[in-house]
């Protein structure tokens, strides 16, 4: 008889784009001040990630756990699972990565983040400013409302999305614990905006496999599997990995 | 036309007629009044029991999943007034709409109008579906449903008998199962030949007519109340007919637009008990309802609604 298999990914389509975005719509509104606060924060840290050398990346750390915590109660748990009980699967994910991005911080030697000048820290960075800098603008492309703007820091894909970027642009050995739960939620979220007829459901499929790709290519070239010394943590080195 | 559309069609003319001559002397106020009562529309009766229903439903796939956006949700409200006001009964849902039970819920409780809907609603889970039934009514804020269906067959060995059980314990009216898209259709004609079902749910539309050949026969057979799901096709039908004109034999059937036309084509089906069409839009949903009144075609009619629809899209 009939199980769950037998649905076809169009079946667990169960709003219309029209709602989908007045959830934006209303988070803005109503959140205002602590979207425009989460939005801010991920720009500092995109700007501190970007920078070769620097001393922040328990702070760049931080932001994205807070922002991971927040993007997920304040966006996934208020306002789309009410919509799409399908993201109750997914929304412990939340509560995991900013857990884990709390951890990574805690750890005597975190992450560090920073331009190496290879092909992953390009895509990394080109990740990060489509998440940062176009995602908001797709909306008033498509027509939409500029209050419907999808924000960095608040709403889910373009957070997840960022966060692919933030990790391609650091280092260190276990950094990759850190893609899965983005990356679902970009593969989740490519294939509602596909059955929805949305464009940028392809960005961010993109963004997923060139991820892969990257990781892939770090691993191949060793750039995963090297552990970081205390002396480079104290004097970074000028040139590229 | 059948038996039913002969007395229905017969009825209406008359009502038709008395209306038309006190149109020439009827105020433009108390007309209006008069048209905001519920008209006399097509009534198809539930096999098992003989029941008489409004012949068109309303979907909620989709349309009310508007999860706690209040402005949305006072739109839905106003589709189900325009609904009932047309003389709409039956609504339907499942567990798998997402925030649309709820939603339902809140428009019922908004128009006080518990009393008005022909409740029908789905158990879709392979676990707990006695606990799945009790948050469905918590949500549509009542205690029993006219009718609960097994959404897809999901759990079917468990929660046929559990809807039987229930039926016998008087807590619900009927029972039934749902099927879309043409899935499991030897599953659901088996359970169609063996259980004692009210009613069946399945996807039918003039381009979609595979259940023409067996599944419906069948059901006119046994007994067995048919819902049509998806009569346009989610929408795209209809979107797909937008600016293309009416064929001319439509006129006969007094039709404004390929939605109605695509409902009578449903209703005039004898085995066919209540097409559920979805909409978020007020005057849709009168539109839709108006697709129950009046002639509705033959069987040579319906085969040219099928076939000019057939060739445009």
């Amino acid at each position: 008889m009939s199980e769950w298999w037998d649905y076809g990914l169009a079946d667990f389509l169960l709003f219309s784009p029209r709602v989908y975005y007045r959830l934006f719509e209303t988070l803005n509104s109503v959140w205002w001040i602590a979207v425009i606060a989460a939005f801010v924060a991920g720009l500092v840290a995109a700007g501190m990630a970007m920078r070769h050398g620097h001393r922040g990346n328990r702070v760049i750390l931080v932001l994205l756990a807070l922002i991971w915590a927040w993007c997920g109660y304040g966006f996934v748990w208020q306002y789309y699972q009410p919509i799409n009980w399908a993201v109750a699967y997914i929304l412990p994910g939340f509560a995991v990565e900013a857990l884990l991005l709390l951890i990574f911080a805690a750890r005597p030697l975190p992450l560090r983040f920073g331009w190496r000048g290879d092909l992953t820290s390009y895509v990394g960075a080109g990740i990060m400013i489509v998440a940062l800098v176009v995602y908001p603008f797709v909306g008033l492309i498509e027509g939409r409302d500029w209050i419907q703007a999808e924000l960095f820091g608040s709403a889910a894909d373009p957070t997840a999305l960022g966060t692919l970027g933030f990790v391609l642009m650091a280092r260190g050995t276990w950094r990759w614990l850190l893609l899965p739960v983005p990356l679902v939620w970009c593969g989740f979220a490519s294939a509602t905006l596909w059955v929805m007829d949305q464009q940028v459901a392809y960005v961010m499929l993109a963004a997923v496999w060139l991820t892969i790709f990257s990781g892939w290519l770090d691993l191949k070239n060793g750039v995963t599997t090297r552990r970081l010394t205390e002396a480079e943590l104290a004097h970074p080195p000028a040139a590229s990995d | 036309m059948s038996e039913i559309d002969r007395r229905n069609f017969i009825k209406l003319a008359g009502a038709a007629g008395v209306l038309a001559s006190f149109g020439a002397v009827v105020p433009g106020a108390a007309q209006a009044a008069m048209s905001s009562k519920v008209p006399d529309i097509i009534r198809k009766p539930i096999p098992s029991t003989g029941e008489e229903i409004p012949a068109i439903g309303l979907g909620s796939w989709i349309t009310f999943n508007v999860g706690n956006d209040m402005e949305l949700r006072d739109q839905c409200a106003d589709v189900v007034s325009a609904f009932f006001n047309a003389g709409g009964r039956m609504i339907d849902s499942s567990p798998m709409y997402g925030s649309a039970q709820e939603v339902i819920g809140y428009c019922l409780d908004k128009l006080g109008a518990h009393d008005r809907v022909f409740s029908t609603d789905k158990v879709w889970t392979s676990g707990d579906g006695a606990g799945q039934i009790d948050e469905t009514a918590a949500r549509w804020n009542t205690k029993n449903f006219d009718l609960l269906q097994v959404h897809n067959l999901v759990g079917i060995n468990e929660n046929l008998p559990l809807l039987f059980r229930m039926k016998d314990e008087g807590k619900l009216r009927y029972v039934g199962i749902t099927t879309s898209h043409g899935r499991r259709t030897e599953d659901v004609i088996a359970l169609m030949k063996n259980e004692r079902l009210d009613f069946v749910q399945v996807t039918y539309n003039p381009v979609d007519r595979k259940v023409e050949e067996y599944l419906l026969p069948l059901a006119y057979d046994r007994g067995i109340a048919v819902i049509v799901n998806r009569p346009f096709r989610g929408g795209s039908l209809t979107q797909s007919l937008e600016g293309e004109p009416l064929p001319e034999f439509a006129a006969e059937l007094k039709v404004d637009s390929w939605a109605q036309l695509i409902l009578k084509y449903l209703i005039a089906h004898p085995a066919v008990t209540c097409p559920i069409p979805a909409t978020t839009n007020p005057a849709h949903a009168a539109e839709n309802m108006r697709a129950a009144t009046g002639q509705l075609p033959d069987d040579k009619m319906r085969e040219q609604i099928a076939a000019v629809i057939g060739l445009l899209v």
